[in-house]
């Protein structure tokens, strides 16, 4: 993987406080809120840049929508282009099937959501961000919490110019079935979508949670810089479900922090059959006693995309489980790292890193490197890691069952993603099958 | 017709098809027998379009057409099938969509209704539940499993030449009778049947009107026969039956 010169200008802060100038004005964002950006953009300057793909985030502007999109009532009021990105996601059908939760970040600005009410009398609590912060002290005690604007200049830079983005509650004991979706659309060029979610679980709560991303095709890089706080209270559930399906040119460097209090669970499921061009995460996660957190990732790459899963699991609390699978189809000249870690810090701990891959040609690449570590004598910590290509036997088996090349190879390739998602609704599967069919051909 | 003619192939520079004849028509009925290493698998794995010996010298033909070019799909589509003597295990891939990309390549399932019906009337025909389809591939699935499931493709595909290698080898008793129902079946609708194996018990579950029997020895037929043959074979096994024929 080549690094991609994306750098014309050169980092500086005042380009990040004209971002920032350009993103509060006339917006009336509390004074505490503009000050935590400022602090970003102080700490970018010393931050490390971590990134081996963007030198400079500042190629990426953020910018407020100048015209906000109308309320939306329904799937109707969608801007044509918006109606048919969730048309090719599929979701549009679902939506008309059953009464769902939909709200959709177009851009850097959010489109608003009657379905909002709907799920407030059910005891969810779904919100702009930047509303949040001002109505709701549960958001701003949440707001910036679980990491460090000077971790890394991409941290410091989301700090400083977020935007968008939701506060989703759920109350005490509220067990949602039905669920909750919400859509990232980058509509324009150059563009840093930064929207920063916090998710806040009370006790007993139970909801699942279905995020998309895509963009229609734009000609220059576009950056995605999301950043996700959740915090699972005492035996909560929460099963979050990120689809992505960037174009090539957008570099994806979504972010997530959990803290799952005793008995709770977060579950993440991230299907990325386009993750762009570049997509690098390194999420962290705390575990109280008896909590779990699990991640899956199943990602397809192709072309030059360059994609480095992190992922570092504390368990701290006695009998906290951790794990942690990966599932990648590398194609073309591509690249796939997985570097997930596993600390036990606590007894009768549980921990599991598991890494497949299918290496579809020659010049597709897979790493993995795998950090279990304990800190007590009793943790059972395992990893393991499969990295292969299509086994000639399997594909002359279809072959020879009337399959042709591309048909046989993209049944095995289905075959190695549809374990890892089976839970997902029909017609989120049907839509995968249709991606791979368009991505896989064989290569005998 | 199916003709192979002087038939060589190699495999990292070890000839193991030297020379081999074969004929089979449609709706007759070949038996292959051999011991171990004798070229068997070699020789149905080249009908059958295996990349590993796609390269071979001689001929095969089928229905007068040489098939050095056709890919193991357009080798189906011509007649031929092989049933494997290993089929692979592949996870995920489950059974009852593969089948069912396997029927719509097929002429007469045009409409998902009718690929349904022939799927779970041949699961019935082969002792399968519907729950063993849900599973990927040969997903746990013992020997007697694996082969049942080559024949239960076999009774949807209906080919005009199916080459089965050692569907009797690895299996409980339950699954063999399946298996030979399943090739008198088949036999009884007209596919010619090509049957690779070691026993010559195999044969008596099987109506043998006219057989022929073939021997293999070091990748060439040296012997060929009746039913009597496999008798004979099965009485005195392969080392007397080279010396009688000078053919050691």
């Amino acid at each position: 993987m080549v690094a991609i010169n994306t750098s014309t200008s050169t980092m500086n802060v005042p380009g990040i406080e004209r971002q920032i100038e350009e993103l509060t004005e006339g917006k009336d964002e509390p004074e505490w809120v503009t000050e935590a950006r400022y602090r970003g953009m102080r700490k970018f300057e010393s931050a490390p840049s971590k990134d081996p793909i963007i030198s400079d985030p500042l190629d990426f502007i953020a910018k407020r929508e100048e015209t906000p999109a109308d309320d939306i009532e329904s799937l109707d009021d969608l801007p044509d282009d918006t109606k048919n990105l969730l048309d090719e996601l599929g979701i549009s059908e679902m939506e008309q099937k059953a009464l769902q939760g939909l709200t959709i970040q177009d851009d850097t600005g959010m489109i608003d959501s009657s379905f909002r009410e709907k799920w407030e009398k059910r005891g969810v609590i779904m919100a702009p961000m930047e509303e949040a912060i001002r109505e709701y002290p549960e958001a701003r005690e949440r707001f910036m919490q679980l990491y460090d604007p000077g971790e890394s200049k991409l941290a410091a830079y989301h700090t400083a110019v977020w935007n968008g983005g939701v506060f989703l509650w759920i109350k005490e004991g509220v067990k949602e079935e039905i669920p909750l979706h919400l859509f990232f659309l980058i509509q324009q060029e150059a563009l840093a979508q930064a929207p920063h979610i916090v998710i806040f679980a009370e006790p007993h709560s139970e909801i699942k949670l279905i995020e998309g991303c895509t963009s229609p095709i734009l000609s220059r890089h576009s950056l995605h810089l999301d950043m996700t706080e959740a915090y699972i209270g005492e035996g909560a559930k929460v099963d979050l479900t990120v689809l992505q399906n960037w174009p090539e040119y957008v570099h994806t460097r979504p972010t997530q922090r959990g803290k799952i209090a005793k008995n709770g669970e977060l579950s993440i499921t991230s299907v990325g059959l386009g993750p762009g061009k570049s997509n690098i995460t390194d999420p962290r996660y705390w575990v109280e006693d008896g909590g779990r957190v699990e991640i899956n990732s199943i990602i397809m790459t192709k072309e030059d995309s360059h994609v480095d899963l992190g992922g570092k699991i504390y368990l701290e609390g006695q009998g906290s489980t951790g794990i942690n699978n990966s599932k990648a189809v590398i194609m073309d000249e591509s690249k796939v790292i997985t570097r997930g870690t596993i600390n036990a810090r606590n007894s009768h701990t549980k921990g599991h890193i598991s890494c497949d891959a299918l290496v579809m040609e020659d010049g597709a690449s897979m790493e993995t490197y795998p950090g279990l570590s304990s800190q007590v004598d009793d943790a059972e910590l395992s990893h393991e890691a499969a990295i292969g290509k299509i086994k000639a036997e399997e594909l002359f088996y279809l072959m020879s069952r009337g399959l042709d090349e591309d048909e046989a190879t993209q049944l095995i390739v289905q075959g190695f993603i549809e374990p890892a998602i089976e839970d997902l609704p029909e017609e989120y599967l049907s839509e995968i099958r249709k991606i791979i069919e368009l991505s896989v051909q064989g290569e005998m | 017709m199916l003709r192979v003619e002087n038939l060589g192939v190699s495999s990292s520079g070890e000839d193991i098809l030297k020379g081999l004849d074969f004929q089979a028509e449609k709706g007759g009925l070949y038996v292959i027998m051999g011991p171990n290493g004798s070229g068997k698998s070699t020789f149905s794995k080249t009908l059958a379009g295996h990349p590993d010996y796609d390269d071979y010298d001689g001929s095969i033909k089928l229905n007068d057409r040489e098939v050095s070019a056709l890919s193991p799909g357009e080798r189906l589509e011509e007649g031929l099938m092989l049933g494997f003597q290993h089929p692979p295990k592949i996870e995920g891939v489950r059974i009852r969509r593969f089948l069912n990309d396997v029927l719509e390549n097929q002429n007469g399932y045009d409409n998902q209704k009718a690929r349904e019906e022939a799927i779970s009337s041949a699961a019935d025909a082969l002792g399968f539940s519907g729950a063993e389809l849900d599973r990927g591939i040969n997903d746990g699935f013992s020997g007697g499993e694996r082969k049942r499931l080559e024949l239960m493709q076999a009774r949807l595909i209906e080919p005009d030449y199916l080459i089965l290698d050692e569907p009797d080898s690895g299996i409980d008793v339950d699954s063999l009778d399946l298996i030979s129902e399943q090739i008198n079946y088949l036999h009884g609708r007209g596919t010619a049947i090509i049957l690779i194996t070691h026993y010559g018990d195999t044969l008596s579950n099987l109506k043998l009107n006219e057989v022929e029997v073939h021997v293999f020895k070091d990748g060439k037929i040296v012997k060929s026969g009746g039913s009597s043959l496999a008798d004979e074979i099965e009485e005195k096994g392969f080392n007397r039956i080279y010396e009688e024929c000078g053919c050691n």
